[in-house]
Parts: structure tokens; C-alpha cells; sequence
């Protein structure tokens, strides 16, 4: 525990130190959703901006009066917005994988890095990540797919008893089981990139194995970390929302603006405060006396 | 004995004979004409049948083995020779034409790909006898009137050697076997619940000079003749058991069974069901015609929203005695379904199953409207017994319709069923959504097997019907339509009425003839759709190089275009605000395609509203009802932002696991 503790201290601190990549990043977030919400907002804006029946959308939120305005000829196919919603949350995700690199290497660096130097770290580091992308996805995909149908299997059965709750809570928990197992996976991961980009390991097969190695001996620890990050990120939601609920007017859209960035902004915060503390555990056991282990030997090259 | 006594004698002996050669057939069998079962001293209905079963339940098996005796009064003037019966559980089968009309429109319940022949339901009559006439077993015939599906087995009919004379009766003794299906649909078992309905051979109705006794079809299945049922009912003794009508006895069996006796009058139906799992309920309605045992079978899982059951039946009984008229029963009984069974939202005479869920939050009103919907048809199907087949609109659109005025009176009219977390939802809104993809398919007044497909079924008859009368009310007054509702409530209940009394009642209630709206909205497939077309507002002195427009001082000439879009043909009040804080108030008949209002002010038209009491519910678009001088963009703005916040979160879901 008190290793989990300082792991999550030291990772608060390299946030706190870094705070402009948390911002660029919410920049480009706020941005790309923007860009795919531009036909939301076309269409939203030729329904609703001339009648007075919108008013009931602004005056509180009348169920009704959207989904009226999303059925109506007029306003196209949903998948006219839903779509370049979609492609722009893969746009971030593209962007996400290309600048993480220089971000792992400003979050090891007890200075703030050039941007020449962070870009060049994105630069090489671009198709490792690629790689190591497509292992964790055919590992989540494996994973989520045999527990997929096992969670399916087991709701299945628990629906044939009359215990109404049961189905659910076997959802629940089979869930949580999942999104444990695929953050143990996301920890093995992170380590890996971070072995990548601090150790510029061209063979994303030796920072996997580097960062399986690191993963088995500190799964607990690592773990905890996770996990207090995680939770803090569904409180911040939580509480946003219902900060939003009680505090903004239904009529206030620029509060309800804030309020909503402000939740976004601190969301992905806490995704970068697990990435630090990935960073922050690899670099300490970096600095552990070589020999303890054979991650340690394998880590023999230098930082860039 | 002079020749007029003579002919009276006659007269007066040939009207006992013929009764008595009929209870002779019937074994002088007659109908009861007791009131145990109603608040009243004598009987509510020209009851026809009298339905004495005896039924004992397998609930390992989910089957049934009974005897049902039936007498059947023959009050249709005319000599009878064939008598049609519906065997319904023979419709949970694949090639019924239930089944095949659900497939083809994917209804409730029948969207699976695979079903297991033990899920299957069966009605199979063991022995058909007519009393006094022999055994009719053989020669029974599967019928099928509204389709050509000669697979169908949900209709049989009985041709009889001798006819029943008029006023006559004839007692029916059958032997049958039930296997109920899985709950797809209204009736069956779920784990170790049963839902008993549409479970009996239950004659036809003599209606219009023919017998009107329809397939069992994808949306509707309602349709029979009042008179007595008294049942008995053997079910294991674990089993907390409900049923139409009143408990007469209970009594345990040596062999582990227990015997439940049902009594009922002035009903057209019995529904019944078991579970080990029910917690039972009690209150008391203090009903116009006395009080009512109001019995709640609550799931046990649910028991923290038996107060919300409780309150929606009670309020609900209390609004319709007060607006429609009374509820003559003795008692109500209504029940929490299995969980996710497909038997919810139910409704039988004094019997409803209502639906909801475990986390069924305070804000949204599901279970609140499934009760008061099924009890409105206590009402609109119970004691006003439509033909739900032929006129569905009369049974599920006025219980719409009457569902919105409870529903509103509660919960107010803007949330009457959604009020949660700031989000809102009213009843009338959800009506037009209903109606509004499907406006121009299908007319109110048509057979329900014949309507486009599900969404229209559901969207005319329902949503329409409820809409049409909505606006009717805005037309006649919302007093008079209520004292239409009631007199037409109080005129035709324990009858068969058609669409031309309801029709008719209004018209003479309210003094008016309405037949230009009845022929548009029930008759007829007309949209109604108005559009505030544009507006302009000029400066008179527009020529003048030194005009400087001033607000206040300008003079603009404004003009305002109204156009009726659609074809459904209705007058309506027009609002127009100046921006000076003026509103003017136009009415239009509606007649002309378009209209245009002129008017020289100094002041500029600030927004232009069509129908500004909102008393129009059936406009099949209301954006364009109303246009602004200036647009104003806070309402898109809004809704962007939502959408933003949105994406942002889909865009760092998908980054947060992947990256």
C-alpha cells in the first residue's frame, strides 16, 4: 500500500510538472469533437433556430422536442452526425498514439524537453506504437471476447432464476472482472511504450516482454495505482454531471459549457496521471541496482 | 274467449314455449342473475353466457386439464345453428397467422429467430358436447375469416343439428387440454409464473346479424359477449394465485393442490395467474357505486414501488368515477408480472398486469402509466366493449386518450412521463412522435389486421386517437368533452357500441356537428400541418435615403404567411408579437391554401406563432409552427455543446483502453 502511495504521489507530481500536455491534449480533444460535431450543430441550427417550439430545449430539456427534431426529414440521417463524431474520436486516438511518445519522454525528464527532441521521440517511436497497438488489441480482443461470451453465458443462466437483480449484478461484476483484466493488460502496455520510448527499443516484442516482466513482479502495487486513478476518473465524472445537473440553469449554456469542459478536462488528467505513473515506476525500477532482476539487465541502454 | 284474447293467448303461450323447448335442449339450464360480484342489486349487462370451468394446472408441465361447460343465452332473434369458438393459445404456434403477422412486422415479443416447440402453445379440445344433441367432437372445423392461412387453428366451428330458436338456450360441455407458451406475448409462463389468458374455448359474438369471431391476430384479440364465469382453479399449494373476478372459496387437497373458486358477472373474459413468488396487497377504493378491494400481487424485488402501484391505481379509479362514471366491481385486482415477462401491461375484467423493473427510478412514470393504462381498460374494452379487432382505436386510442388526462392531472402536462434529472417528457408529446412517421398510412377506422404494419397499428391507433381527441377537446371544450366521455360511458356500457355512437354522443353532447373533423381524422388519412411560411417587415419610407430605422419611431409594413401544408383541413389562431411587446390575434379557417396578414406599424414583426395554446395535437410538425423575426441560436447551441461533451467522451473512451 505505501508503495502504491508513492507511485501515485510520484505520478501526481510528474502531472503537476507537465501540466501543458494534459492541456494540449484536452485542446485537441475539445477540438476534433468540435470539428465532429459540426453537422450536429448545421442541422441543430436550421431546425431550431427560427421556431419557437426550440424554446423548450433551452427553458429546461424537453425529451420530446429533440427527438422530434432528430426524426424529421430536415435534419438527415442520424449517422449523418454520428458519424463524424465517430471518425473524429479515431482522429484523436491516431493523434493520441503519435504524440504519447514525446509526452512519456517529457514525463521522464526532470526538465521540460525541447520540442524538437519530443517530437523526434514521436517520430521514432510512431510504428512501435502502431505495433504495440495491435498486440493489445489482439490480446483485448482475445480476452474480451472469451469473457464476452462467458459474461453472456452466465447473465443467460442468471435470468432463468427469479431473482430479478441477479442478471445485472452478474453483468456488474462480470464487467468489472473485464475492465480489471484489460487494465492489467493497459498496465503491461503502458510499461512497454514507456520501455520503447525510454530505452528507443526498435523490437516492440522486447519492450512486451520488458514490460511483462515489470508487470509480474509488481502487479499489485501497479495495479492499486490504476485502479485509484480509475476510480477518481469515475468520481469526476459522476460529480460533473451532477454538478452540472444542480448547479448550472437549464438556460445557461456557456455554464453548462464550462461545467462539461471542466469534467473532460479533468477525465483526461486522470489518464495521463496513469501514464505517469507507468513512467514513474519504470524509471525507479530503472535506478534499482542491476541484477535484481532480468528486467533490470535488459534495461541496460540509456535513456534518450 | 273473444278472437283478440285469443291471439294473445297465443302470442303469450308461443313466448313460453319457445324458452321452454331451449332449456329443454339446455337441460333447463339458464343464465345466473346474481350480483355477488357488483356493486349493484341487479344485473349490469344482457348477459349472454354463463362459463363454469374447472381447470386444474400443471405448473411443472405449464399445461391445464379442464372441463368447461358453457350456456349460451340466444338473444339474437334468429334461430342458431353454428357457433364459433376461439381456441387462442393455438396462435403460439409457427404458422399461425399471429405469428406470421408478428414475424412479418417484428411486434413485441416474436423478434426471435429460434423457438423451441416446447415453448409452443396448444388449446386442443378433448370433447365437444352440445347438450342434448350429442357429441359434435368430429366434427368440429378449423375456420379462419380474416386470412386465407388454412394453418391457422385459432378459430373452430361447431354446426349443430338442431338450431337453438330464438331466446333460446344451449349448454356447451367441453373437455380441454392447454399448454401454455413461454410468455412471447400477453399470455403464458415465465420461470415459475403463469399467466392464464385467451386460455378457454370461448364462443363468438352475435353481432350485426353474423358472428363476428376473429382470428387471434398480431395487435388485437378482444371480443366477446357479458355474462357470469365461475371457475375453479386447481393449482399447486405454493402458488399465491389471482384471477378475474371475486374468491368464493379456497380449499387445500389432499394431494398437495389447493382449489381456488372464482366468481364474476358482467364480464366478458377471465384471466388468471400463479406464482410462488407474489406478496399480496389490499386497500380500498371508496368508488360512486361503493367500495372496491383493490388487491396488489407485488414481486418481491419491487416492493419499494408497491406505494407507486398503489397510488397511480387508486388515483387513477378516483378520476374516472369522477369524470366517466362508476366502477361497479367489487374488487381490482392488479398484478406485478415476472420479471422481463412479456405478459406486462395486460388487461382482463377487475384483472391488469402492470410492469416494471427494479431500478425503475422515481422520475420516470412507466409503471405509474402501465397501471392506469390497464385500468382505463376496466372502462374502454371492460364495460365499454368495443370490438377491439374491427375498431381498435375505440378500446386502445380512447384509453389513450383518457391515459393522457390521468397521466397529466398527476405528473403535469410537460412530464407526465419522464420528469428526471432535468430531462422532461409529457404524454401528449409522446402520442404525436407515435403518430407523426406515420400520419398519412392508415385511417382511424379500420379492421387492425389490416393496418400498414406494427408502427401504424400502433401509431393511428393509438397515438392518432389520442391526438384527434386532444384537439376535439380543444374544439368542443374540455367540460363538454368530458360530459361526451361520460355520457357515452354511462350510455354503452355492458354494449357492443360502434365508432358511430361514440361519434354521434359527441356530436349531440356538444351540440355541433363535427363531421367535417370526424370524416378528416377518423375516417380519413389527412395530415395536418401548418407552416408560418415567412415574414417580412419593410419600412414604409424604405425609398427615402435618409431613412434611419429607429425602434419605435419606423413604420414598417409587416407581412405574415400562414400555409396549411398537409390536407387535413382545421381553423387556427395565429399569434403575431411586434416588437414593441403588441400581440395580435388572427383565426383562420384554414380553408385556402395559404393566408397572408398585413400590418402597418412602428414596429416590426418579433415572432409569429400558429396555434399558440398548443391545442392542436396531432401537427405533423411543430418547428415550423412558429418562426422569429431574428433567429436565435441558444436552443443548437445548446444541443452542440451536449454533443460535443459527447464525443469528447466517446474520443477518450477509445483512447484511454487503445492508446
Amino acid at each position: 500500500m505505501p508503495e502504491t502511495q508513492s507511485l501515485v504521489s510520484a505520478a501526481t507530481r510528474i502531472v503537476r510538472r507537465n501540466k501543458r500536455y494534459v492541456v494540449w491534449f484536452y485542446l485537441m480533444n475539445l477540438l476534433f469533437a468540435w470539428w465532429g460535431a459540426t453537422a450536429f450543430a448545421i442541422h441543430a441550427h436550421s431546425m431550431l433556430d427560427n421556431s419557437l417550439y426550440a424554446d423548450r430545449l433551452v427553458r429546461g430539456f424537453d425529451l420530446a422536442v429533440l427527438l422530434e427534431m432528430l426524426g424529421r426529414p430536415e435534419f438527415g440521417p442520424m449517422r449523418a452526425s454520428t458519424v463524424p463524431a465517430m471518425v473524429f474520436a479515431v482522429v484523436f486516438f491516431v493523434a493520441s498514439l503519435l504524440f504519447m511518445p514525446g509526452v512519456l519522454l517529457g514525463y521522464a525528464s526532470d526538465h521540460r524537453i525541447p520540442g524538437e527532441e519530443f517530437y523526434r521521440a514521436c517520430g521514432r517511436n510512431l510504428w512501435r506504437f502502431v505495433r504495440l497497438f495491435l498486440f493489445f488489441a489482439i490480446v483485448a480482443g482475445v480476452v474480451v471476447g472469451i469473457l464476452g461470451a462467458a459474461e453472456g453465458a452466465l447473465v443467460e443462466a442468471a435470468d432463468k432464476t427469479s431473482y430479478e437483480r441477479l442478471p445485472f449484478l452478474t453483468d456488474v461484476i462480470s464487467l468489472a472482472i473485464i475492465g480489471l483484466l484489460l487494465t492489467l493488460g493497459r498496465i503491461w502496455f503502458d510499461i512497454a511504450q514507456t520501455d520503447a520510448v525510454l530505452r528507443d527499443q526498435p523490437a516492440a516484442r522486447k519492450s512486451l516482454l520488458s514490460g511483462f516482466r515489470l508487470l509480474r513482479g509488481n502487479v499489485g502495487r501497479l495495479l492499486g495505482a490504476y485502479i485509484v486513478m480509475a476510480v477518481v476518473a469515475l468520481f469526476v465524472l459522476a460529480a460533473g454531471v451532477y454538478l452540472w445537473h444542480v448547479m448550472v440553469p437549464s438556460s445557461s449554456v456557456f455554464g453548462a459549457f464550462l461545467v462539461s469542459q471542466a469534467t473532460v478536462l479533468l477525465l483526461l488528467t486522470t489518464r495521463f496521471w496513469q501514464r505517469a505513473a507507468a513512467v514513474s515506476f519504470y524509471l525507479r525500477k530503472l535506478a534499482e541496482p542491476s541484477g535484481e532482476s532480468a528486467t533490470a539487465e535488459a534495461m541496460a541502454a540509456p535513456v534518450s | 274467449m273473444s278472437q283478440r284474447y285469443r291471439l294473445i293467448s297465443c302470442l303469450i303461450g308461443a313466448s313460453l314455449a319457445v324458452p321452454a323447448l331451449a332449456q329443454a335442449q339446455a337441460g333447463g339450464a339458464t343464465i345466473p342473475d346474481t350480483s355477488s360480484a357488483i356493486n349493484s342489486w341487479k344485473p349490469l349487462s344482457q348477459r349472454v353466457v354463463h362459463y363454469e370451468i374447472e381447470a386444474r394446472y400443471d405448473a411443472k408441465a405449464h399445461s391445464l386439464e379442464a372441463t368447461e361447460v358453457l350456456t349460451y343465452h340466444n338473444l339474437t332473434g334468429q334461430p342458431l345453428d353454428t357457433f364459433p369458438f376461439h381456441l387462442y393459445l393455438n396462435a403460439f404456434q409457427p404458422t399461425s397467422t399471429w405469428l406470421r403477422e408478428g414475424k412479418r412486422e417484428g411486434t413485441r415479443g416474436q423478434d426471435f429467430k429460434k423457438w423451441d416447440p416446447k415453448s409452443y402453445g396448444a388449446d386442443e379440445i378433448k370433447s365437444f358436447e352440445v347438450v342434448g344433441q350429442g357429441d359434435l367432437t368430429s366434427q368440429l372445423q378449423f375456420i379462419h375469416p380474416d386470412d386465407d392461412n388454412k394453418d391457422d387453428r385459432t378459430v373452430v366451428q361447431a354446426h349443430l343439428p338442431q338450431a337453438i330458436p330464438p331466446d333460446g338456450y344451449v349448454q356447451f360441455r367441453i373437455k380441454f387440454h392447454d399448454q401454455f407458451p413461454k410468455t412471447l406475448e400477453r399470455t403464458g409462463w415465465d420461470r415459475e409464473a403463469i399467466l392464464g389468458g385467451q386460455w378457454f374455448p370461448k364462443v363468438g359474438v352475435w353481432w350485426h346479424n353474423a358472428w363476428n369471431c376473429h382470428q387471434f391476430h398480431a395487435y388485437t384479440e378482444f371480443f366477446a359477449d357479458f355474462g357470469v364465469y365461475d371457475v375453479k382453479l386447481t393449482v399447486p399449494q405454493d402458488e399465491v394465485v389471482g384471477a378475474t373476478g371475486i374468491e368464493v372459496s379456497k380449499a387445500k387437497n389432499p394431494d398437495g393442490t389447493q382449489t381456488f373458486t372464482y366468481h364474476g358477472e358482467d364480464i366478458h373474459d377471465f384471466a388468471w395467474t400463479a406464482s410462488p413468488h407474489y406478496l399480496d396487497y389490499y386497500d380500498t377504493f371508496q368508488g360512486s357505486m361503493g367500495p372496491v378491494k383493490v388487491r396488489i400481487m407485488m414481486q418481491p424485488g419491487h416492493l419499494g414501488q408497491l406505494e407507486r402501484h398503489r397510488m397511480a391505481v387508486l388515483e387513477t379509479m378516483r378520476r374516472f368515477d369522477e369524470w366517466y362514471g362508476p366502477y361497479p366491481y367489487k374488487n381490482l385486482t392488479v398484478v406485478d408480472p415476472e420479471p422481463g415477462s412479456q405478459s406486462f401491461g395486460m388487461e382482463y375484467p377487475t384483472f391488469i398486469t402492470a410492469g416494471t423493473t427494479w431500478w425503475m427510478p422515481n422520475g420516470l412514470y412507466s409503471p405509474e402509466q402501465v397501471v392506469e393504462h390497464e385500468f382505463g381498460h376496466q372502462y374502454w374494452y371492460g364495460m365499454v366493449a368495443t370490438n377491439e379487432f374491427e375498431d381498435a382505436w375505440m378500446d386502445e386510442g380512447i384509453n389513450q386518450y383518457t391515459e393522457v388526462k390521468v397521466m397529466d392531472s398527476l405528473f403535469g402536462p410537460y412530464t407526465s412521463f419522464l420528469n428526471l434529472w432535468g430531462i422532461t417528457a409529457g404524454e401528449r408529446e409522446g402520442n404525436r412522435l407515435f403518430l407523426v412517421p406515420v400520419a398519412d398510412l392508415d385511417a382511424m377506422a379500420q379492421n387492425g389486421w389490416q393496418y400498414a404494419d406494427a408502427n401504424s397499428y400502433g401509431g393511428v391507433t393509438y397515438g392518432k386517437t389520442a391526438d384527434i381527441l386532444l384537439t376535439l377537446e380543444s374544439l368542443i371544450g374540455e367540460d363538454t368533452m368530458r360530459r361526451a366521455m361520460h355520457t357515452y360511458f354511462m350510455r354503452y356500457r355492458f354494449t357492443h357500441p360502434t365508432k358511430e355512437d361514440f361519434l354521434k354522443t359527441v356530436e349531440e353532447v356538444s351540440g355541433k356537428d363535427l363531421r367535417w373533423y370526424f370524416n378528416q381524422a377518423v375516417y380519413g388519412t389527412q395530415v395536418l400541418d401548418f407552416e408560418v411560411l415567412k415574414i417580412s417587415s419593410v419600412p414604409v419610407d424604405w425609398y427615402k435615403e435618409s431613412l434611419k430605422e429607429e425602434k419605435g419611431k419606423t413604420e414598417y409594413i409587416s407581412n405574415v404567411w400562414i400555409h396549411r401544408k398537409e390536407n387535413f383541413i382545421l381553423p387556427v389562431d395565429i399569434e403575431i408579437k411586434f416588437d414593441n411587446g403588441e400581440k395580435l390575434r388572427e383565426h383562420w379557417d384554414g380553408q385556402d391554401r395559404w393566408i397572408r396578414y398585413a400590418y402597418q406599424k412602428k414596429a416590426k414583426v418579433e415572432s409569429v406563432e400558429i396555434d399558440p395554446d398548443h391545442t392542436l395535437h396531432f401537427d405533423r410538425n411543430n418547428f415550423n409552427n412558429s418562426r422569429r423575426g431574428e433567429p436565435n441560436g441558444k436552443a443548437a447551441r445548446k444541443l452542440a455543446d451536449y454533443w460535443i461533451f459527447c464525443s469528447q467522451l466517446l474520443a477518450q473512451a477509445l483512447a484511454w483502453w487503445l492508446v
